[in-house]
């Protein structure tokens, strides 16, 4: 053993009692207890040992340094910005986000849950510089004009082929990603819609989105905006609203809702050619389908790598776990989706440790998991770290998210003809459309993908709030019986935390854990706790 | 040649006296935590102060 390996021992042990889950192991605390009671402000960073928490610190330098990057590069945009819009201050929360969700984190895991959330940082940060400094309620910008506004839940990837031109999904900075850092934000947006008159039972991400378009919190750019049917009945609403308010020409990119039968494809492809030829006419360019084959090249290289990755979760030695896997995956496909090479390296550096963890037959979490998970669920488990708590306090590994489960088809790369109808059949698996709505038979595959997945355990988010999933609850409940999988229903109201708070919907797992299964929890400091003045 | 090498010597002194401090400086911050109390107990409430006196047209 080399000198400075015995010296980080000797510290290692010396320092041990600080270390979260040693004081759980140890019954004299836990992750919990470095927290002020409700704010979810630690009182000091997590000790995770010598190499563990070095690392943290380097990332966590390296987050800043993109931070400042970004208020460097524009800032008297980013100063208007954070004077402007209530969500720019919420972004404030972003390193509180980040400790949250790799709490527990060790080793491998840690190692590559900080490159893919590093990725993402670097890629919002640029973004948000790039809408503020071109954004007309601030003067615009030398590239006001060169930007496309368009719906979050369309895929961009078909937008590549004009080059000139940059796709920017018009809610991902200030509803969409938002919301994951801070519980807070939306219940402010939720109450101006309602106040307009919005019902108050509709989605809460689409009253959410319809409050930031009244509240004039969008910033405004590009010359047409691609809508699309959302699809959700109140999503249409929120279309509507935003497309009166930010008063461009538009296209609505109406992709088939039942995808699953083959008659749907040609419509689909039919719809992404219309809004290629709205975007030639209002920005007077041409399709460039060269263009589009050197990005679909990537996004088929990051599925290819995403498939191998599946073989690993399949393992009890998939280094690429819960939050880390399933955030990465929501963002670089749904936001990114091919556009920024960034994410195509660091897949490649992802899978190269993902391959070595596998052969050192490494399991994460120190081999503590108890339980393997398939979880359909959405924003709500990322601002409460859901897949992060369940693991830390029941031993609850996320194998994989309904998130992941986008479309992984590949992209023609030489063939125009075959690439939009490749394009059609991928974004038809986008979010929600693949997920909610799309079709019973989409909902129903939970099953196949936790068989597929060698899971025992399938978590369903109850979103008390939206139609499309209303009455499946009891289906599944008995489908789940006749195949034998430990199922659990937690009820939330997505994006506002006051109808059902984050305690209320880890109740849901601590009642069936303790009750049904008889289990006693890894960490108790974390079964009950408050956490409601949290970001 | 000496000079140079005084010279070589001196900056990276100075850089190694640089990098010290700010790893101390930042390594701090870090492990106190002391960003997110200062963005949670003092920069947002006094952001969110401003937001609430906003006046906004909601008029469609």
């Amino acid at each position: 053993m080399k000198l400075t390996d015995k010296l980080i021992k000797a510290v290692d042990k010396k320092l041990e009692r600080f270390d979260p889950l040693w004081q759980s192991e140890h019954g004299v605390g836990g992750l919990r207890s470095r927290y002020y009671d409700k704010t979810g402000v630690a009182k000091y960073r997590e000790w995770r040992g010598v190499k563990d928490t070095f690392y943290d610190y380097s990332q966590w330098l390296k987050n800043l340094m993109s931070m400042g990057m970004m208020v460097g590069s524009a800032p008297m945009a980013c100063l208007k910005g954070f004077w402007e819009y209530r969500w720019m201050g919420s972004y404030l929360g972003t390193f509180m986000f980040i400790d949250r969700l790799f709490e527990g984190y060790r080793g491998y895991e840690l190692r590559i849950a900080h490159m893919n959330m590093h990725a993402i940082v670097q890629s919002l940060t640029k973004k948000i510089a790039l809408v503020l400094a071109n954004d007309r309620r601030f003067g615009g910008g030398p590239l006001t004009d060169r930007m496309v506004p368009m719906d979050e839940v369309l895929p961009p990837l078909f937008m590549a082929g004009f080059k000139d031109l940059i796709p920017i999904p018009l809610q991902t900075l200030p509803e969409f990603i938002i919301c994951d850092i801070d519980q807070h934000i939306e219940p402010y947006y939720i109450d101006v819609a309602e106040s307009y008159g919005l019902p108050a039972d509709v989605c809460s991400r689409c009253a959410a989105e319809t409050g930031v378009t009244i509240d004039d919190a969008f910033p405004i750019f590009g010359k047409g905006f691609l809508s699309t049917n959302m699809p959700c009945n109140a999503s249409e609403a929120t279309s509507m609203f935003q497309r009166r308010r930010v008063n461009l020409p538009y296209q609505p990119v109406t992709m088939a809702m039942i995808h699953n039968e083959p008659g749907a494809h040609p419509y689909s492809t039919q719809e992404l050619k219309n809004a290629i030829a709205f975007i030639e006419k209002e920005y007077g360019v041409k399709y460039d389908w060269n263009a589009l084959f050197e990005r679909a090249k990537h996004m088929n290289e990051q599925n290819t790598i995403e498939l191998e990755k599946w073989d690993y979760f399949k393992t009890p030695y998939s280094a690429l776990v819960g939050i880390a896997e399933t955030l990465y995956r929501l963002y670089s496909w749904a936001s990114v989706n091919g556009q920024e090479d960034y994410f195509t390296k660091t897949d490649r550096k992802v899978i190269a440790l993902m391959r070595k963890a596998y052969e050192e037959k490494y399991r994460p979490f120190a081999g503590k998991t108890r339980h393997r998970a398939f979880l359909w669920g959405p924003s709500a488990v990322y601002y409460t770290d859901f897949p992060t708590w369940i693991q830390n306090c029941w031993g609850i590994n996320i194998v994989l998210n309904m998130d992941s489960t986008m479309g992984h088809n590949m992209i023609s790369t030489t063939d125009p003809e075959q690439a939009i109808k490749d394009l059609a059949l991928f974004s038809e698996k986008g979010v929600m459309r693949h997920h909610a709505v799309g079709g019973w038979d989409n909902v129903n595959a939970v099953w196949e993908w936790a068989k597929n997945f060698n899971c025992d355990m399938v978590l369903c988010n109850d979103n008390v709030a939206c139609k499309g999933m209303n009455g499946v609850h009891a289906l599944l409940e008995e489908q789940a019986r006749d195949l034998g999988f430990h199922f659990i229903f937690i009820e939330h109201d997505l994006e506002d935390s006051r109808t059902v708070s984050r305690q209320d919907m880890r109740k849901c797992v601590n009642n069936y854990m303790s009750v049904v299964l008889n289990e006693q929890p890894l960490d108790p400091t974390i079964v009950e706790f408050d956490d409601s003045a949290a970001y | 040649m000496k000079k140079v090498m005084k010279f070589v010597l001196k900056l990276l002194g100075k850089l190694a006296v640089v990098g010290l401090v700010t790893f101390l400086v930042t390594f701090t911050i870090y492990m106190t935590n002391a960003e997110n109390k200062i963005i949670y107990y003092v920069v947002r409430p006094l952001l969110n102060k401003h937001y609430d006196s906003q006046v906004r047209d909601r008029r469609i």
